[in-house]
């Protein structure tokens, strides 16, 4: 039986999982449709865009950018993973749409406010698509869902920080645009949640044991395709005040609480497979 | 069971069965992090802590553990709480 790709998209389609997978894009939709919908060019104040950004602030602005480059393979990349669940196919399409917005909005910040020129922001997309190629960092639909929910729960905490300071520095059109995206990054985690509690009812165990996989190989995207990704993380990490016990307790515990479980069934499912990797005594 | 030295030992152990590591010299005072131990094992480690004592540490106590003393404090009190 398919399980979000666990087992290949040629398996019959789970009827349970299929219909409930679609209740949870239907909600998700019905909710951006209402409430969060917003336009790159209509609702973000331009005309209020300051020329005096600071590089620190233009470098964490343009790494966004560069994480969002790798879109298409995101997209891509997750559709094959999730491909027999019409819920999960066409939460991937929506999601690439919104996200192609944030990747816009970003690049034009850079570029109306002077921090970046058009000769460096296609010299900084050459660099990025030199033959490089973005692919999953798990291998099955499950796994990538659990990854969602932590990563976007990740990057809306960190774009709130980012727009408090943005807020603090005066720039309130980049503001806007932090705040925009951080609405629709909580929607994003908040809709991968959902299907991880799915999933959870469906195979609690091989779930627990997905989250665990998923929590010790965890890595934010593109880490590996970025230029200067580390000393970018860097910069971001301390303007954001963003450390490793800020990450569980913003971030980890959270997400663990959304989908209805403890820290201690992500303990014991990582003591299983350390049991399970054990040679055997015999 | 929930005195420092035995705590000492008993992390030792876990440690050892956690993170493949043998800490013959840690002591309190030494830096979880100078340990190679990492935030993730440090999960792991207070999760086997907790089964091996039936305690139960909430979230928002696992901040600022930068010593294993830091870590062994907060797993006493709750074995304290516990009777």
């Amino acid at each position: 039986m398919a399980m979000l790709g666990h087992e290949g998209e040629r398996d019959p389609v789970d009827t349970r999982l299929a219909l409930k997978l679609y209740e949870e894009y239907k909600t998700f939709f019905k909710n951006a449709e209402r409430t969060r919908r917003w336009n790159v060019f209509d609702d973000i104040p331009w005309d209020k865009i300051r020329k005096d950004v600071p590089e620190e602030l233009a470098l964490v602005v343009e790494t966004f950018c560069a994480v969002e480059a790798y879109l298409p393979d995101y997209v891509s990349g997750g559709l094959a993973l999730v491909r027999p669940y019409m819920g999960s196919l066409w939460f991937q399409t929506n999601w690439g749409y919104e996200e192609s917005k944030h990747a816009l909005s970003l690049q034009e910040f850079l570029l109306q406010s002077g921090a970046r020129t058009d000769e460096q922001m296609v010299d900084l997309q050459n660099k990025l698509w030199a033959g490089q190629r973005w692919t999953p960092l798990f291998q099955t639909g499950r796994q990538m869902t659990i990854y969602g929910a932590i990563q976007e729960q990740a990057t809306f905490v960190f774009y709130v920080r980012q727009r408090e300071r943005a807020k603090e520095l005066g720039h309130e059109t980049l503001a806007t645009i932090f705040d925009f995206i951080a609405r629709d990054e909580v929607a994003h985690a908040h809709f991968y949640e959902g299907v991880v509690k799915v999933l959870l009812e469906q195979d609690r165990e091989g779930t627990l044991r997905d989250i665990a996989t998923v929590t010790r190989d965890f890595k934010m995207p593109a880490y590996d395709l970025v230029p200067d990704y580390d000393e970018r993380v860097l910069v971001m990490r301390e303007l954001a005040g963003m450390d490793r016990d800020m990450f569980f307790q913003k971030v980890y515990f959270p997400v663990l609480k959304a989908i209805g479980i403890g820290r201690n069934d992500v303990v014991q499912a990582m003591a299983r497979q350390r049991r399970e990797a054990q040679p055997s005594a015999e | 069971m929930a005195d420092t030295s035995n705590l000492l030992a008993l992390f030792r152990e876990v440690v050892e069965e956690v993170d493949k590591k043998k800490l013959p010299d840690v002591t309190e005072k030494s830096v979880i992090a100078d340990l190679g131990i990492d935030s993730l094992s440090t999960m792991q480690i207070i999760g086997e802590l907790e089964n091996r004592l039936d305690i139960m540490i909430p979230d928002d106590q696992l901040v600022k553990l930068e010593t294993v003393g830091d870590l062994l404090a907060v797993v006493e009190r709750c074995a304290a709480k516990k009777g």
